[in-house]
């Protein structure tokens, strides 16, 4: 039985390096494509683009205007009149306009300046993310005044009482997207390779009529299963290190902080799982094109569901359940938790055990469709 | 020179109809992920997990501790006794947040005097740290000025005399800034990307490996005959597939539409066509269904994605971002959707955009068409 194994794992490996288009893509997936991920936009707001018109040209709005700097904002235009604010915010040139009026100087000593901020809600996060930025630098420029003015209201008031919650940013500490983005990147080429590969090289059997010839061959179903699958493995296995080591952390500075070790012994483990996902698809489907939609059909909820896109906390619970049923989702959590935190085996043996559990479930059901071909 | 694209179009219609499995999964891939991506991301981001180290135990810090627990963005998970615990809480993922009040925070701010409070975020995944700190600064900052105006008014002094400058909100646009109205016209621009381009990957690259393609390069058809005619039938699912999103994006979703329904259309037909194009042209360049996907997923999802302007705005984009930006036809249609939902513009605004679509798609096309000659010369 071995000798018929290693017979068909020759036969696919000698498939996968004829198609050479297959073996670029690889190259550019796990070490482009996780490169540009890293170099995707920013989370937080980060050279906000706005448009200033200045009717005051004080000292009070001139500073007012230099607080809106860098990392946050980024002053695109200075503009004269009304007319020019709303051509820029029209053409999304700039995301907020500030608007201070030629009275701010006077009224900022009676300390009741007000300026007009116009905030563009296409994108609705980052304009709240902005509008809170604006109120904090009003806020923060209102203390400073008074704590320069020597007038009677603060003649009283030694200091004022204010609380400073000084934030910490722990693991990440300069919310650095490229750690985040690049390794996710790379859990979803681990995923999409597993699935895709697996899937089509059963598939293709299907279309080209071999796989009646391999029916009819002394080789089982699951001796079958395994020289689709463990290709893949290794494909993975040799990708991944290289583009971990090389892009995450060589060029995108990412801290492995935990057991790479582990990581990998879970990765050959996962990609089994997704590899099976594959192989499930594939038995379903009749053809190539419908295994690609039953493919997306799975891989963009799992991908969505993972958590990595949107917080697993603040998912609807209906949207927690149905993760629970992805692979991906224990996979990601574990990656995380092992490369980024530095966690062991103690904190993520739940992760490890539902992959493992819908993998073999996954298998199973495989050979179960096939031998009902049979 | 075109009278065989009617019979070709016919030909991947029957094939099309033959498979009721792809062409039906066709229509509800792109529903799914509407309606997960929509219902997903348009979800404010709630319910955050939030522990506290409370040294101070005084009606200060429970005051203070109460403007996020009775937030609706926080969930109290637990006051902490001591430091130690922290650490474990933020590797295990129990708490996200932990906030921690020094011993003289009650007694400095009855004093008048400033007080500093340790805030400590789980930043493996940065939106959710950036956004957790979004929200903590801002219950923060509302805090502060209960507390100058309570003091304020204790001094009879006008509420606003500590606080000398203050920002005047408006928000254009999206005037309730609800995301769904930002998130679910996007979803409209990535779908259509993905979709359309991974259904054209497949088209001739198909042909190759059945050997059917041979059958063609030994007809009379034309190679602009052969693109023409595989494009229309994969135009019409894509139309379909759009007029499907945009009704549920206003009937279920119920976002604003503002602008011409015909002008957002006129930019969809020639987004579709343009991104089936993409698709055409890697299945013309690969051998395989399966490099053709791979490709297709590579080139269309990331860039999309991450450059199209659905998450930051281009504007705020470094150099190489920007040209990326430029560089997809993503890019230019989520100006056009953007616009035509929420800021209510005729087609005048749109020639560049419409004009860039136009451009792209000739590009492609000709590309395909060029790359197709090779192959049966």
């Amino acid at each position: 039985m071995r000798g018929r194994l290693l017979a068909m794992l020759l036969k696919e490996f000698r498939q996968l390096g004829a198609d050479w288009p297959i073996v670029l893509i690889l190259l550019w997936g796990f070490f482009g494509a996780v490169y540009i991920a890293g170099h995707a936009g920013a989370v937080d707001l980060s050279n906000y683009p706005v448009v200033v018109l200045d009717l005051s040209h004080s000292n009070e709005s001139r500073e007012l205007v230099s607080r809106l700097r860098a990392p946050y904002f980024k002053i695109v235009r200075m503009v004269h009149s009304d007319r020019e604010v709303v051509e820029t915010l029209d053409a999304a040139r700039a995301s907020l306009a500030v608007i201070i009026p030629p009275t701010f100087a006077r009224d900022v000593q009676e300390s009741r300046g007000r300026f007009q901020v116009i905030s563009d809600g296409t994108q609705a996060q980052m304009a709240i993310l902005a509008a809170a930025y604006i109120a904090q630098i009003a806020g923060q420029y209102g203390i400073e005044l008074l704590e320069r003015r020597s007038g009677p209201v603060l003649e009283q008031l030694a200091s004022l009482p204010q609380v400073d919650a000084r934030v910490r940013i722990e693991f990440n500490p300069s919310i650095n997207v490229a750690w985040f983005s690049s390794l996710f990147e790379l859990f979803n080429m681990i995923t999409m390779t597993s699935l895709l590969l697996t899937a089509a090289a059963l598939v293709r059997e299907k279309e080209h009529g071999t796989l009646e010839q391999l029916l009819v061959s002394p080789l089982r179903p699951a001796e079958l299963f395994a020289a689709k699958i463990i290709p893949t493995v290794i494909v993975v296995l040799l990708l991944s290190p290289l583009s971990l080591y090389a892009i995450v952390h060589g060029v995108h500075g990412t801290p492995l902080r935990g057991s790479v070790l582990l990581f990998y012994a879970v990765t050959s483990l996962y990609v089994f799982s997704i590899a099976s996902l594959g192989l499930a698809l594939a038995v379903i489907a009749r053809n190539l094109p419908q295994a690609m939609m039953l493919m997306f059909l799975t891989l963009w909820p799992m991908m969505f569901l993972s958590g990595a896109m949107s917080p697993p906390e603040s998912m609807m619970p209906w949207m927690q359940y149905l993760s629970l049923l992805s692979p991906m989702r224990y996979y990601i959590d574990l990656g995380f938790q092992v490369l980024f935190k530095g966690n062991g085996f103690a904190y993520v043996w739940q992760d490890i055990l539902g992959i493992l559990v819908l993998g073999s479930g996954l298998f199973a059901f495989a050979v179960w469709r096939f031998r009902r071909l049979l | 020179m075109l009278e065989r694209v009617p019979a070709i179009a016919i030909k991947e219609t029957r094939e099309l109809l033959r498979d009721p499995i792809y062409l039906g999964l066709a229509f509800v891939i792109p529903m799914i992920m509407i309606l997960l991506f929509g219902f997903g991301l348009i979800l404010d981001i709630k319910h955050l997990p939030v522990a506290f180290v409370d040294h101070d135990g005084s009606p200060w810090s429970r005051d203070y501790r109460d403007r996020f627990v009775h937030s609706e963005y926080f969930d109290l998970v637990g006051v902490l006794d001591s430091r130690s615990e922290v650490e474990e809480w933020m590797r295990t993922g129990r708490a996200r947040v932990i906030i921690d009040l020094p011993p003289e925070f009650g007694r400095d701010l009855a004093r008048g005097r400033p007080v500093a409070v340790g805030v400590t975020v789980d930043g493996s995944f940065p939106s959710r740290a950036a956004i957790i700190t979004g929200y903590v600064n801002a219950i923060n900052a509302l805090y502060n000025q209960q507390l100058l105006t309570d003091l304020a008014a204790r001094r009879g002094l006008a509420a606003t005399s500590l606080l000398p400058v203050q920002a005047n909100l408006s928000v254009w646009y999206n005037p309730t800034l609800e995301s769904k109205n930002a998130v679910v016209p996007g979803l409209l621009v990535l779908i259509l990307m993905l979709f359309p381009a991974l259904l054209g990957a497949l088209l001739i690259v198909r042909e190759k490996e059945t050997g059917t393609i041979f059958n063609l390069y030994a007809s009379p058809t034309g190679r602009l005959e052969i693109i023409l005619g595989k494009l229309l039938p994969y135009l019409a699912v894509a139309m379909l597939d759009y007029f499907l999103i945009f009704a549920v994006s206003r009937w279920i979703f119920e976002v604003r539409f503002t602008g011409s329904f015909f002008v957002l259309t006129a930019g969809a037909v020639l987004y579709s066509v343009c991104t089936i194009g993409i698709g055409l042209l890697i299945s013309v360049l690969m051998r395989s269904q399966l490099a053709a996907m791979f490709t297709t997923l590579m080139v269309t999802m990331t860039t999309a994605f991450n450059y199209s302007g659905f998450i930051t705005p281009v504007a705020s984009m470094d150099a190489v971002g920007q040209f990326i930006a430029q560089l997809i036809p993503a890019t230019h249609f989520m100006t056009v959707v953007r616009g035509s939902y929420l800021k209510g513009f005729g087609i005048d605004y749109y020639w560049p955009q419409l004009g860039a679509l136009v451009l792209y798609t000739l590009v492609v096309y000709s590309a395909a068409w060029l790359f197709l000659r090779k192959r049966i010369g």
